[in-house]
């Protein structure tokens, strides 16, 4: 078996096009994630168990079914059911997002209740209310322990992304998968795939690493 | 790592699903049949995902292929013992010589030809489109400007592609025609182009989602599908003399009427040998 390079180079175009969207269709459900992410988190943890059940059931339903799963439902399922027809991209930020969301509440949950219970008592002493405490001295100690487990879950999600080719997505693995099937070859598509992924993924872990040296506080 | 661990579920189970099928067809081959065929077992891989074809009825595979390949590899002295392994697979497993055979709907053409070795045609097939009743699509040329849905690598693919061209952006390549079919029901393709099998019998078991089949012999040309071994293996001389036997005997005629319910149109076949 011989590797064919040229192949590689002939799917180039395709391949920078499929690992652009995978950046986009990434970075779009990172941010959407971490924001239904914080929300479901903070419900979560609401003294008032029925408006917080909710927060657990949606938990529940997203950790605890395949992603794969919920990337077939949503885009033959739900997105056509708003739009009357179905869209890879918008089906893949959806799943994306709401699946990350579920991870990422519980990373918000942890770093909360992390925070020492001294740290609230002493604010709300002070005359602050419990969201001014919330939002000036809780989630800021909590964010810092949080970017490890957070950049965890982006690196996961950034691959996990790879998976939106079943729907056709045309993102990196789609294209990987499309040179794999004309020439009925593996070698070629997947380790450039798995290449691009670990660049990827490597950029992201420093960026991480930035953020978490810059918010260091001794 | 937490939704790896469905992936690693997921596979270990489907390991465990075909440990246990192994199982069951061992049993088979030392209880009843051993005097009958005391040949070789031979490892034969496809992708039980093609209905009438291949396709799984709880943990076995099942269908017109499986039916024709224990038919042919009896024939030859052969016991076969297949597996599915999916569409990709197949080939790697076959140009490796890790499996003996491949059945799986392959049609034969010259630049599959360049890797691996073919059986004589025993399957005589064409691609056609499949669009909703109301569609205004012809044929192959009111394809242009429309999203296709399309199972990637196959013919149906390749017949897309020369229509109005390779990696045009109105393909859309699934994992199976299962997947392509439901993107046009849910409106997200104007059009499927698969194997006229697929299609016809997706309209026959599906009236109610309003489909119809469109031909065009003219965009679209004869396909044959053979069984496909490693380059150079020795196996292919016996199967071709089996193939013609079940031809002969009427063997082949009797497995076709079962799944389409249609004579086969044997001297179509053989006039391409």
């Amino acid at each position: 078996m011989s590797f064919r390079w040229d192949i590689i180079f002939e799917y180039a175009p395709f391949l920078l096009k499929g690992t652009l969207l995978t950046i986009g269709l990434s970075i779009s459900s990172i941010l959407i994630g971490t924001f239904l992410g914080l929300l479901i988190g903070l419900g979560k943890i609401m003294r008032n168990k029925v408006l917080a059940s909710p927060f657990y059931f949606y938990v529940t339903v997203f950790r605890g079914t395949p992603l794969l799963v919920q990337i077939f439902l949503i885009h033959f399922g739900i997105v056509p059911l708003f739009t009357g027809e179905t869209n890879a991209v918008a089906a893949g930020v959806i799943a994306l997002s709401l699946n990350a969301a579920a991870y990422i509440a519980e990373i918000f949950r942890a770093g909360i209740q992390s925070i020492d219970k001294g740290q609230m008592e002493g604010s709300r002493s002070l005359g602050m209310t419990h969201t001014q405490t919330m939002i000036h001295v809780v989630l800021p100690q909590a964010f810092k322990r949080m970017i490890p487990p957070l950049g965890n879950e982006f690196i996961v999600l950034l691959k996990d992304s790879s998976l939106l080719c079943v729907i056709a997505a045309p993102e990196l693995m789609y294209w990987g998968k499309a040179m794999g099937s004309q020439y009925f070859k593996v070698w070629e598509p997947y380790l450039a795939c798995a290449f691009i992924y670990l660049f990827l993924t490597l950029i992201l872990s420093f960026v991480l690493n930035r953020l978490e040296r810059r918010l260091k506080t001794e | 790592m937490k939704k790896v661990s469905f992936f690693v579920f997921a596979v270990a189970a489907s390991l465990l699903l075909a440990l246990t099928g192994c199982g069951k067809d061992k049993e088979v081959s030392t209880t009843g049949k051993e005097e009958e065929s005391n040949g070789k077992t031979l490892r034969i891989v496809t992708d039980a995902n093609y209905a009438p074809f291949e396709f799984l009825e709880g943990d076995k595979v099942v269908g017109f292929d499986i039916d024709f390949i224990t038919a042919v590899a009896k024939e030859a002295g052969y016991e076969p013992k297949v597996e599915s392994v999916g569409w990709d697979p197949i080939f790697v497993e076959i140009e490796s010589k890790r499996a003996d055979v491949a059945v799986s709907a392959i049609t034969v053409n010259d630049k599959r030809k360049q890797t691996y070795d073919f059986s004589v045609p025993y399957f005589l097939s064409t691609n056609k489109i499949l669009v909703p009743e109301k569609s205004d699509i012809k044929s192959g040329k009111d394809l242009k400007g429309k999203v296709i849905a399309v199972q990637t690598g196959t013919t149906g693919q390749a017949a897309v592609e020369k229509l109005i061209g390779e990696n045009n952006k109105n393909i859309k390549k699934f994992e199976n025609n299962n997947l392509a079919i439901q993107e046009l029901l849910q409106k997200g393709a104007a059009a499927v182009v698969a194997d006229n099998t697929v299609v016809e019998e997706y309209v026959k078991n599906n009236p109610d989602q309003k489909l119809k089949v469109v031909e065009d012999s003219s965009a679209f040309n004869e396909e044959f599908y053979g069984l496909m071994f490693p380059k150079g293996s020795e196996l292919k001389g016996d199967f071709d003399k089996a193939v013609n036997a079940i031809y002969e005997n009427g063997k082949y005629a009797e497995i076709y009427k079962e799944w389409f319910g249609i004579e086969p149109d044997v001297e179509t076949l053989k006039a391409q040998q």
